[in-house]
């Protein structure tokens, strides 16, 4: 049986003009931090033709047929995983993390891409046979397909998108429908070995948190022993290791929890983003007027502090509305997720909302100051080819699915 | 289906609970950074920004191997502005200022384009104090007008060696995007010899200075009274291993002539001292318009930036002989005592070779000393190629010869697979090689590489790697470290080198081709040759070592376009083996008289 779908049906412009909104006022917000700028000069129109090209792929992906996905899972894992160990060794360092493959005059960074493959892997996996969650086993088997590209990532070493791929891989677990304790086996290790970080006091605190939430859970011994020495020996672990980087390493890690033990580096840039955005006002002080952005007070503003133009000469109305656009095609996203048919595609749904979710927390928290200074791009507003074609790729498997959404897999 | 049903909703409304309370907290914070607090940080971008000035690192010197300075820096005046608030009308009265000549101001603003609009930019360096003067008194007339003191690289102490020091020019948009943390805009890197080789030691880090100021970049005061500000570590001194006052006789010895002339220390392998004739002037370079002067330098005909000691291939004539009877006597072709008799050259095929005289009995000493061509065109044709290439290899020749500087070419030594590749398999046969045994033919060799060859000779097979930097001090507390350089060895026994050795002293103190050179102080061993030359009159060579008992110095010289080694190359070699070796004394003494005074 054919049944006729209205447009409206099939395509979402509720999702897709936010998300185009998003990628016009990234190009405004681009042209005014460049175009006076000697090293940047052309990045607007780079971006540009980058756009046309990530709309045109972004309807590619609406278009392929539904079953792509599930079939393109082990492959598109596969070739990520190949990817980041390939750039692990010949790679080209860009602002200090080796994540950037070069062919000729083209390149890609694999990291962007590879969270293709572990969205559509970790769904695939999930829904292969009947999967129990909760079976410690399948814990740890969805883990380590999320915890991979962590570790490589990691290597390169590119802090901000290896916290995306946690979210990421949390967000699916959790999702899947594991059991509350199940998620705090899960989360617990990582926040003690994140507490060991802030030295023993800290560490031993989130030990005692750790057994107090054991007793409430009243699990057996054997399980409470079994979860208690995990999370001593992740913040074992992580000490050990923090103490192997180079104190180049070291000195990003200690300025991410304490940003202003670099007062000129991070710290710097944090303050004059926020006296970027402060100063703008309600109204802003117009396109092509923020001082601080024509002064350039804050280097490569058109990447990781694109908001703060924005903020600057937009003012409080243009960051608003930047905020309510990516609320609206947040929101979208988890609807679609809670309302597909097919388990497998509502997992994909979450792990693009994680993805899209925490670069913007990380990015827009880093901009107004309510979190770390960790460099990552704004979706759809940031200057860069890789990144917007991948949230395009991930936005038209969005639509995909909600157009087929009435299909039964 | 368990997936689908309550635990969803539930879960559905903690992940929109955490999206809406971070969307929350984003517009709280927006809120009262954008409304609540806008005036104080409206005030702050208006007034209290932090601008980083960078300031410059002075370039390390240089100086010679007494440690006496060979470069220095200089404070020289340039001229800026600053495109953002300049004002163009005042452009045809700067450029009589500065003596420029009209559009030049206009031209080195377009050239400039891309560069911020807010930062000063370099228009002339080393501007006349005039132009100081009169821009301290019209000052409020010329917004966007500015005038900084920099360092310029100081080439008054006497010696040229441009191609052995190099140039420095302002850095390159490729060089930049290299190194992008280390450099930037406008500043000046080596782009030859030792200021490219030891960029590194050279350039120092750049310090900063930061200020507040305010929305029209004016600095009201010092960010943190100063307590961040990093001042520039001044670049490490290069101590070179030549000898200045050598180096000077020797520029001046070629003064007029082209050609090339390297010195060594045999035991040591330091360059005493190395001339490319004609040089050009370093100064030219250390400018900011200097692409009509580079022009000028690459169309002259005399190739003035060619570095001839290192770069020119030419066949190395008679001096050649030395290394083809070590490797006679080495592979036992010929003993010291095995004669051959010379009637004027030989007949090999349908061709004639011929030599200077009929010579007549020849021993391998009298063949050296007499240049026998005879002698070496019978010892060729006995020798297996390869061996005779293999030999020549040892010695340096065919592979760069090591110096401390990016231009070094390496010449040829030909061997059968080389003939094979270029006359064809078969197609070549003894014929073809017999001009290599006088030092003819395709061989093609360096100064430098004779240079060595003769510093091996001298120290009867050990030297180390010739290079032109003994050390560098370092800025922070003036300590000297030595480089370490690796030995060169040949595999060749002492008698070997006993024969030819006296077979040079011959040539000068004998009845040999450079008697011209006798000197009855310093006993000087040499071979004289002419390189063949095809493009016109041949080149006058020379390579030698003194004293002949201890060597001190062994010496390569090539003179172009002269014709006989002897009357040309020979005497500017005895001049600075001269000349080195009495200053060595002078210094030896005063140092001596130093130390004892120290003593009392």
């Amino acid at each position: 049986m054919k049944i006729d779908y209205k447009i409206q049906d099939k395509f979402d412009f509720g999702l897709f003009l936010p998300v185009l909104s998003l990628i016009i006022i990234g190009l405004l917000a681009i042209y005014s931090s460049t175009v006076n700028h000697p090293t940047a000069i052309g990045n607007f129109e780079r971006q540009l033709s980058w756009t046309f090209i990530s709309i045109l792929v972004f309807f590619i992906v609406y278009f392929l047929p539904q079953q792509t996905f599930r079939y393109a899972a082990i492959f598109s894992y596969a070739l990520s995983i190949f990817f980041l160990i390939v750039v692990l060794i010949m790679g080209k360092t860009v602002y200090g993390a080796k994540s950037w493959l070069a062919f000729g005059p083209f390149g890609f960074q694999p990291s962007e891409f590879a969270k293709i493959g572990v969205i559509l892997f970790m769904a695939y996996w999930f829904t292969k046979s009947e999967r129990n969650i909760n079976n410690p086993l399948e814990i740890g088997y969805a883990l380590t397909i999320g915890f991979l590209p962590v570790l490589l990532i990691l290597l390169e070493p590119d802090m901000g998108t290896a916290i995306v791929y946690i979210i990421l891989t949390l967000a699916m677990i959790f999702w899947s429908g594991i059991s509350i304790f199940g998620m705090f086996v899960v989360v617990s290790p990582g926040v003690a070995a994140f507490a060991s970080l802030f030295g023993l006091h800290v560490f031993i605190i989130a030990l005692v948190f750790v057994v107090i939430l054991l007793f409430i859970f009243k699990r057996n011994l054997y399980t409470n022993a079994t979860v208690f020495v995990l999370n001593l020996a992740a913040g074992y672990f992580f000490d050990y290791a923090f103490n192997m980087l180079k104190p180049h390493q070291q000195s990003r890690i200690t300025s991410f929890i304490d940003p202003s033990s670099d007062p000129l580096g991070a710290g710097y840039n944090a303050l004059q983003a926020k006296v970027a955005i402060g100063s703008g006002g309600f109204w802003g002080k117009g396109f092509m007027e923020g001082n601080q952005t024509q002064l350039r007070f804050i280097p490569e503003q058109w990447t990781d502090f694109i908001y703060c133009v924005i903020g600057e000469e937009f003012g409080f109305l243009g960051s608003i509305i930047v905020v309510i656009l990516f609320g609206i095609v947040l929101v979208k996203i988890l609807n679609y997720a809670s309302i597909s048919k097919s388990k497998s595609n509502s997992l994909i749904l979450i792990g693009i909302l994680a993805v899209l979710f925490s670069h913007f927390a990380i990015n827009i928290g880093m901009n107004v100051g309510i979190t770390p200074v960790i460099g990552l791009p704004l979706p759809f507003l940031s200057y860069g080819g890789s990144s917007l074609l991948m949230n395009m790729v991930l936005i038209g498997i969005t639509m995909n699915i909600y157009k087929n959404r009435k299909l039964h897999t | 289906m368990s997936f689908n049903t309550f635990g969803t909703q539930v879960r559905r409304r903690i992940i929109f609970f955490i999206l809406i309370s971070f969307i929350g907290s984003v517009v709280i914070s927006l809120f009262q950074m954008q409304i609540l607090e806008n005036q104080s940080f409206e005030k702050k971008s208006n007034e209290n920004s932090v601008k980083k000035e960078i300031i410059d690192a002075p370039r390390g010197i240089f100086y010679d191997r007494y440690f006496k300075v060979a470069i220095s820096n200089k404070p020289t005046f340039t001229f800026r502005i600053t495109p953002a608030t300049y004002n163009k009308s005042r452009t045809s009265m700067i450029e009589s200022v500065i003596n420029s000549g009209s559009g030049f101001v206009d031209q080195v603003l377009k050239e400039n384009k891309h560069q911020s609009i807010y930062s000063p930019l370099r228009v002339k360096k080393d501007v006349d104090f005039n132009f100081v003067s009169w821009y301290e008194e019209n000052s409020e007339n010329l917004p966007g007008v500015s005038y900084a003191v920099e360092l310029q690289r100081d080439y008054s102490f006497g010696i040229n060696a441009s191609h052995m020091l190099g140039y420095v020019k302002e850095i390159s948009m490729e060089q930049l995007d290299r190194n992008r943390e280390k450099y930037s805009q406008g500043d000046f890197v080596g782009y030859t010899g030792l200021e490219k080789q030891y960029e590194n030691y050279l350039c120092g880090e750049k310090g900063y200075r930061l200020y507040l100021i305010d929305s029209k970049q004016k600095p009201i005061g010092r960010y943190n009274e100063g307590k961040d500000d990093k001042i520039p570590q001044k670049g490490n001194d290069i101590v070179l291993t030549i000898d200045k006052q050598i180096q000077k006789i020797a520029e001046d010895a070629f003064m007029g002539k082209r050609g090339a002339l390297v010195a060594i220390e045999p035991s040591t392998g330091e360059i005493l001292a190395f001339v490319s004739s004609p040089s050009f002037n370093l100064a030219d370079f250390d400018a900011v318009t200097s692409s009509k002067v580079l022009q000028e330098y690459i169309e002259d005909e005399s190739k003035p930036l060619y570095n001839r000691a290192t770069m020119s291939i030419n066949s190395p004539g008679s001096t050649f002989k030395v290394m083809n009877l070590i490797a006679a006597l080495e592979t036992g072709i010929v003993t010291p005592e095995t004669t051959i008799r010379c009637t004027g050259g030989i007949q090999y095929g349908d061709r004639f070779f011929g030599c200077m005289h009929t010579h007549g009995t020849i021993s391998a000493v009298e063949a050296i000393e007499k240049s026998c061509n005879s002698y070496f065109y019978n010892i060729i044709l006995k020798m297996d190629l390869d061996t005779w290439a293999d030999y020549a290899r040892q010695f340096g020749f065919g592979s760069k010869p090591g110096i401390d500087i990016p231009e070094q070419a390496s010449g040829l030594v030909p061997d059968s697979d080389y003939y094979n590749r270029v006359v064809g398999k078969g197609k070549w046969a003894k014929g073809w090689t017999i001009s290599l045994g006088i030092g003819q033919g395709e061989l093609g060799v360096s100064v430098a590489q004779l240079a060595k060859y003769a510093a091996l000779v001298a120290n009867n097979g050990k030297t180390k790697v010739p290079h032109l930097v003994k050390g560098y001090i370092r800025s922070e507390d003036r300590e000297f470290s030595a480089f370490d350089f690796d030995d060169v060895k040949v595999n060749v026994s002492e008698k070997t080198f006993d024969i030819v050795k006296l077979g040079m002293y011959k040539v000068v103190n004998g009845n040999g081709s450079a008697t011209n050179i006798r000197n009855a102080k310093i006993a000087i061993a040499g071979k004289t040759g002419t390189s063949q030359n095809p493009h016109g009159d041949n080149h006058a060579v020379f390579v030698g070592f003194a004293p002949f008992e201890k060597p001190e110095i062994a010496i390569a010289v090539l003179v172009e376009n002269v014709g006989f080694g002897s009357t040309h190359a020979a005497p500017i070699a005895r001049d600075v083996i001269v000349a080195y070796l009495n200053n060595k004394r002078v210094n030896a003494e005063k140092q001596f008289i130093a130390n004892a005074g120290k003593g009392n």
